[in-house]
């Protein structure tokens, strides 16, 4: 009779925290997910003053500089779904870079202390979204091993866990940055 | 290079000074030597020949005495000659090196800011530091000392209680300031049984953690091959371990004998080096003119300068000026 309810206790015990550790790293997941979007938000935040500083300068550079107001403006908007706010940054990212190229035809505004501080600003921005990315992907794939894996999956399928997929590049990342494509755009 | 080459000859002339230094003390020390030699084959002697046991005890124990006062006078020379070279000669090596670097013989490492470092959980019952070296290359600030702490345990035994000494490090600590801002505290440390079974356990019940720091999974199967990292914020460990930085680091473990301990902490990075050899101290019965002599001191030297280019600590993008 002990020895039943001993092998009991032990499997309930065994039970509850493996369904306490897919919890934990569902949870871990929307947290790490949370890290990216505070991340952004701090970048969009950027951006009125970047804008701001640049406009003074640059007079042949409109839609370039029209593209990152409607796309600042686009981030504002409440209710954006995770994939769009994802999609958006992707495309801030790359015309902000081209922002930042073209600022070798205006001399007064590489020399300029505010755009300088916002410039490296925006570079660490960069970096910290990176390593929220990562973050989230360590995340994704901790929890995508813990609902696969024995024993972990019966209980996945009992709480119908589905994998996420990590964050990638798109291919058009993965291309080598041209100035000149960016120039041309 | 016109650097190295303006502040050789001053090193030659500090080397021909100290070598005639060098070489009064070594014949001291072989006079001592070969006192106490004499002394002990004299008493030796005299006991075995049983009628002449006075005499050689007289005459022996005379040459003792005399080998215990050019002993303890070799110790002064001693002290007054090791001074010197680290005064002179170190100095004009770190010289020729960079402009910036200077060295404090007398201090080290303190003993707090070894155990703030978190580079070890230990900590040290008995702590010794030294030659402190510190200068700048480039924009980045930067410091060495030789550090050795230990820790101390007791076992029972029929005797009485016996105490052993266990090396928690004996090697090189050096800092310098990091390039980027952070708040958090990011530990790196050597892969071996231990540490992987403090992983695993804090992987699976982050309960145990160690105070409160997260095991941090990175991407660089090479770098997780040599490292467990441990992190009070999952993100900032990877703002600072950017997959540039784990190569870097793997490179700079590579270079060194034993694996190498890495902490992040109050914007310092902070990094020891395990070493089985002494290094900045002055030979007595080798020659100080022989190239070889400064040569380890100048290549420990040039290495952990060469630290900072390594991790690539002097680009400051970020903001940190």
């Amino acid at each position: 009779m002990i020895i039943v309810f001993i092998i009991l206790s032990v499997i309930l015990i065994f039970g509850v925290s493996i369904y306490n550790s897919l919890i934990g790293k569902k949870n871990q997941v929307t947290n790490a997910f949370a890290a990216i979007d505070v991340m952004l938000k701090k970048r969009f935040d950027l951006l009125p003053n970047l804008i701001e500083t640049v406009k003074q300068y640059m007079q042949y550079e409109g839609d370039l500089l029209t593209k990152v107001v409607e796309l600042r403006a686009k981030a504002g908007t409440p209710n954006l779904s995770n994939e769009e706010r994802l999609d958006l940054d992707k495309q801030l990212g790359s015309s902000v870079k081209g922002l930042m190229v073209s600022v070798e035809n205006y001399p007064d505004l590489k020399a300029n202390q505010n755009f300088l501080n916002l410039q490296s600003t925006w570079t660490e921005s960069e970096e910290q979204i990176a390593a929220a990315r990562r973050t989230y992907n360590a995340s994704v794939t901790d929890y995508n091993n813990a609902i696969m894996m024995f024993p972990g999956s019966i209980f996945a399928g009992m709480m119908n866990y589905q994998p996420i997929a990590v964050l990638a590049n798109t291919e058009e990342e993965r291309k080598n940055i041209s100035a000149k494509d960016l120039f041309n755009n | 290079m016109t650097e190295e080459t303006a502040a050789q000859p001053s090193l030659q002339t500090v080397l021909n000074e100290l070598e005639v230094q060098r070489k009064e003390l070594s014949n001291l020390k072989t006079k001592a030597y070969l006192f106490l030699a004499a002394g002990i084959i004299l008493i030796a002697i005299g006991m075995l020949l049983g009628s002449l046991v006075i005499a050689g005890a007289i005459i022996g124990g005379g040459l003792i005495i005399a080998s215990i006062v050019f002993f303890s006078k070799a110790g002064q020379k001693f002290t007054d000659y090791r001074d010197q070279f680290k005064q002179r000669v170190v100095s004009a090596a770190l010289k020729s090196i960079d402009q910036s670097l200077k060295i404090e013989y007398k201090y080290g490492l303190p003993e707090n800011d070894f155990i703030n470092s978190q580079l070890f959980t230990q900590r040290p019952d008995r702590y010794t530091s030294e030659d402190q070296i510190y200068g700048n290359a480039g924009k980045t600030q930067f410091s060495f000392s030789e550090v050795h702490a230990e820790y101390k345990t007791e076992t029972q035994t029929k005797n009485g209680r016996q105490e052993h000494w266990h090396t928690i490090l004996k090697g090189i600590v050096f800092w310098a300031d990091f390039n980027k801002h952070f708040n958090g505290i990011t530990v790196v440390k050597p892969k071996d049984i231990g540490s992987s079974l403090s992983a695993w356990i804090s992987d699976k019940m982050p309960i145990f953690s160690p105070s409160g720091k997260e095991l941090v999974k990175l991407e660089s199967p090479e770098f997780s091959k040599a490292f467990v990292t441990y992190s009070t914020d999952q993100v900032e460990a990877r703002y600072i371990l950017t997959p540039a930085m784990m190569e870097r680091l793997c490179e700079l473990n590579d270079k060194s004998k034993w694996t190498i301990s890495v902490s992040f902490i109050g914007s310092y990075v902070y990094i020891a080096f395990p070493l089985d050899k002494d290094y900045f101290e002055p030979p007595v019965f080798k020659s100080l003119l022989t190239t070889k002599s400064l040569d380890e001191d100048l290549s420990i030297i040039r290495f952990m300068y060469a630290i900072i280019a390594e991790l690539d600590l002097n680009t400051r993008i970020w903001g940190k000026q």
